[in-house]
C-alpha cells in the first residue's frame, strides 16, 4: 500500500511587507532603526513576508485561523468532505496557547468529528514529523485519509516592546535579532489518502536524523541572555523575570549555524549509501534553506562526489514567502504545485533542515497519474 | 633522478573514487560529532571555556604535534617507487608540518603557560594511542589508507584554523597573539583539495583500499577525540 498526497493548500496573512515595511511594522526598538537588519536580510535573500499582526500589534489571525485557512483550502481543492478525515495532525512551534496541543484548537476551529489526533512539537522539522505520524497510520491501516497542517505565527515574539522588556537595544545581540529578520507567518496543508486521486505525489519514503546528542541548541526560546545561568523560564519566580532575563525571547547561536547546512549533507549522503536516495533521480527539490549555504567548498566536494543537485533543479519560494518555520515545506509544497513545475514521473524531494538542536528530515514524492 | 609526477585535480573521478569520496565526507561530520561530544569542545561551543582550557588544550596537543613530523616522515618513506608521485605529495607535507610545535610552544607562553611545563608534559593516553596507530601504519608498505588520516588531520587543522582560533579569541579576550599555531592551518587556497582529489582517484584501485582509508580515516577519528577527552580526564 502507498499514501498519496492528493490535494495541498496554504495560507498567508494580510498582504506581502517588504524589507522596508517590516520594522515599521515590527515596531523600532527604543525607537533605534536596527543596525543589524539590513546585514542579515542581505544574507538570507528574503524580499517580502507576511505577519499576522499589524502594525498596532493587533493580531489579525491567530495561528488557529492560519492553520484552518489554509486547511479549508486544501479541502475545498479536493473532493474528500471534510467530515469524511480520519486522522488530523498538525505541527508549530507555539501554539496559540501553551496547552492542549495545536491540534485540539485546530480541530475545534474546523469542526470536524472523530478525528484521530496528533499534534507534533518541534520548529521546522515538526512539519516531517506531522507527515510521516500520518502516512504510517494510513499505512498500518488504521485510517484511509489525514489532514496534515503545519502553522506558525512567530511575529508575536517581535514586537519592539518583547525586546524593550528583555532589556532593550543595549541587551540585544546578534544572536537575539538574528530572527526578527529571518521568521515569518503562515501556514500549509496537504490530504493524505490511501488511493490516488487525480494527479497527485506518491510517498516514497520520509526519513530524518537528529543530531541533539552532539550539538547544544542552535535556536531556541527558553533560556536566559546571561550563558551562565542554567534556568530555564519557568525556573524564574514569576513570568515578568523571565522575561526581563531575556527568557522569552528567541535566539539563534549565529555561530552554530553552519552545521546544518553539514548535517544536511551528511544525511544525504547517508540516504545515498543505504541506496534509498539516487541523486541522478531527483528532479526537483525544494528546501526553505537558501542553495546559496549550500555553494562553496561542500558543493564543489559533492560534485566531485557525484552527489551534486544542479542548481536548476532547486525550488524554492522563500524569498516571496518568507522563512515559516514548520509552515514553510508545504507552503512551498502547494506553490510549486500551483506552478505547475512537475509532470507525472517526476521525482521530488523535500529537504527539511531544522537548526533548532539540529534536525534533518526528508521526503521522497513521485508524481503520478 | 627520475620524472616526478604531480598529482592534479581530475577532471572527473571513477564511480569508487566517488563512493569513497562521498564516505571520507560522512567519516569527517562524524568525527565533527564526535569532537562536540568532548566536554573541552563543548565547552568552546556553549561559551563556557577558559584560558585555562586553552593552556590544557595545547599542553595536550603539543606532544602529538611534535609526533606529526615523525609519522608524515615515515609514511613518505614507505612508499615504493611505484609510489613516487604520493610519496613526493607526504614528502611536502612532513616539510610543512615538521616545525610546527615551536609555534604551539609559543602560543602556550602567550597565553601565560611556563616554556618548560609544555616541553615536559608527556603524552596522554590518547596519544599514545593515536601515535601508536599513525605509526604502525605509516610503518605498513604503500600505505594509502593513510589518506584518511591525512583527510581527518588536516580537517582539523583547518577547523582550527576557521573556527577555533576566533572563537578561543573571543571567548578569552585573546587579539590572535596566542592562536597562531592554529591560524597557520587556514590556508585556504583549494589545492589540497585537488590534491585530495587526486590522491583518492590515484589510490582508489579496488574497494578494498577504499575501505582501508575509511576504516584508517575513522580510527584515527576516534583516537583523536580520545586524546582530547583525556584532557578533563586527567586533570580531575
Amino acid at each position: 500500500m502507498s499514501v498519496y498526497i492528493t490535494s495541498t493548500g496554504s495560507f498567508l496573512p494580510g498582504p506581502p511587507i517588504d524589507n522596508e515595511e517590516m520594522e515599521e511594522l515590527l515596531g523600532f526598538v527604543n525607537g533605534n532603526q536596527s543596525r543589524l537588519k539590513k546585514r542579515i536580510l542581505k544574507s538570507n535573500g528574503i524580499k517580502t513576508r507576511h505577519y499576522a499582526i499589524n502594525k498596532h500589534h493587533e493580531t489579525t489571525h491567530s495561528n488557529a485561523d492560519l492553520a484552518i485557512q489554509a486547511a479549508r483550502q486544501c479541502m475545498q481543492r479536493s473532493g474528500l468532505p471534510l467530515n469524511k478525515i480520519g486522522m488530523l495532525s498538525c505541527a508549530t512551534t507555539q501554539g496559540d496557547m501553551v496547552i492542549p496541543g495545536f491540534g485540539s484548537m485546530v480541530q475545534a476551529g474546523l469542526g470536524i468529528s472523530d478525528v484521530e489526533l496528533h499534534t507534533s512539537h518541534g520548529i521546522c522539522s515538526s512539519s516531517a514529523m506531522a507527515i510521516k505520524s500520518a502516512v504510517n497510520n494510513l499505512l498500518v491501516g488504521d485510517q484511509n485519509s489525514a489532514l496534515v497542517i503545519t502553522s506558525e505565527l512567530v511575529s508575536r515574539l517581535f514586537k519592539n516592546t518583547r525586546y524593550e522588556a528583555a532589556g532593550g537595544v543595549d541587551a540585544i545581540d546578534f544572536n537575539a535579532e538574528f530572527l526578527r529578520w529571518m521568521l515569518s507567518d503562515g501556514a500549509g496543508a496537504v490530504l493524505l489518502e490511501t488511493q490516488p486521486r487525480n494527479r497527485c505525489l506518491r510517498i516514497n519514503w520520509i526519513r530524518s536524523f537528529s543530531h541533539a546528542d552532539a550539538y547544544p541548541v542552535c535556536m531556541g526560546i527558553g533560556t536566559p541572555s546571561d550563558k551562565n545561568d542554567a534556568r530555564t523560564w519557568q525556573d524564574f519566580a514569576t513570568y515578568a523575570e523571565a522575561e526581563a532575563a531575556g527568557a522569552l525571547l528567541i535566539k539563534q547561536d549565529v555561530r552554530l549555524l553552519e552545521n546544518i547546512v553539514k548535517l544536511g549533507v551528511d544525511g544525504a549522503l547517508r540516504l545515498i549509501e543505504e541506496g534509498v536516495l539516487d541523486v541522478n533521480e531527483i528532479d526537483h527539490l525544494l528546501c526553505h534553506y537558501s542553495s546559496h549555504y549550500f555553494r562553496g567548498k561542500i558543493y564543489d566536494m559533492l560534485e566531485m562526489a557525484g552527489a551534486a543537485i544542479p542548481e536548476e533543479k532547486w525550488y524554492t519560494n522563500l524569498y516571496t514567502r518568507g522563512n515559516t518555520g514548520c509552515a514553510s515545506i508545504l507552503i512551498m509544497l502547494n506553490d510549486f504545485l500551483q506552478d505547475e513545475r512537475a509532470k507525472p514521473g517526476d521525482n521530488i524531494v523535500l529537504m527539511i533542515p531544522e537548526s533548532g538542536r539540529f534536525n534533518n528530515a526528508y521526503v521522497h514524492l513521485t508524481m503520478v497519474e | 633522478m627520475s620524472e616526478v609526477v604531480n598529482i592534479q585535480r581530475p577532471d572527473t573521478l571513477s564511480e569508487l573514487s566517488q563512493q569513497t569520496l562521498r564516505r571520507l565526507m560522512r567519516a569527517w561530520f562524524d568525527f565533527e560529532r564526535r569532537l562536540s561530544r568532548v566536554n573541552i569542545i563543548n565547552r568552546l561551543d556553549v561559551g563556557s571555556f577558559s584560558i585555562d582550557d586553552y593552556r590544557n588544550l595545547l599542553l595536550n596537543l603539543r606532544p602529538q604535534v611534535i609526533e606529526g613530523g615523525r609519522w608524515i616522515s615515515r609514511c613518505a618513506s614507505s612508499f615504493d617507487r611505484e609510489h613516487a608521485d604520493i610519496r613526493s605529495v607526504v614528502i611536502g607535507h612532513a616539510k610543512d608540518e615538521h616545525r610546527d610545535y615551536e609555534a604551539l610552544e609559543q602560543d602556550y607562553v602567550a597565553a601565560g603557560g611556563i616554556l618548560s611545563d609544555i616541553r615536559a608534559r608527556q603524552r596522554n593516553p590518547g596519544t599514545e594511542a593515536l601515535h601508536a596507530f599513525l605509526m604502525y601504519r605509516a610503518s605498513q608498505p604503500n600505505p594509502t589508507d593513510m589518506l584518511g588520516a591525512m583527510w581527518i588531520i588536516e580537517g582539523l587543522g583547518e577547523k582550527m584554523a576557521n573556527d577555533w582560533a576566533d572563537r578561543i579569541d573571543e571567548l578569552t579576550n585573546g587579539n590572535g597573539s596566542y592562536t597562531k599555531f592554529m591560524r597557520y592551518h587556514g590556508d585556504n587556497d583549494g589545492t589540497h583539495m585537488d590534491k585530495l582529489y587526486g590522491l583518492v582517484d590515484r589510490v582508489c584501485i579496488d574497494g578494498r583500499v577504499a575501505d582501508n582509508i575509511i576504516r584508517t580515516a575513522h580510527v584515527v577519528g576516534r583516537l583523536y577525540a580520545l586524546q582530547l577527552e583525556e584532557i578533563d580526564y586527567i586533570n580531575e
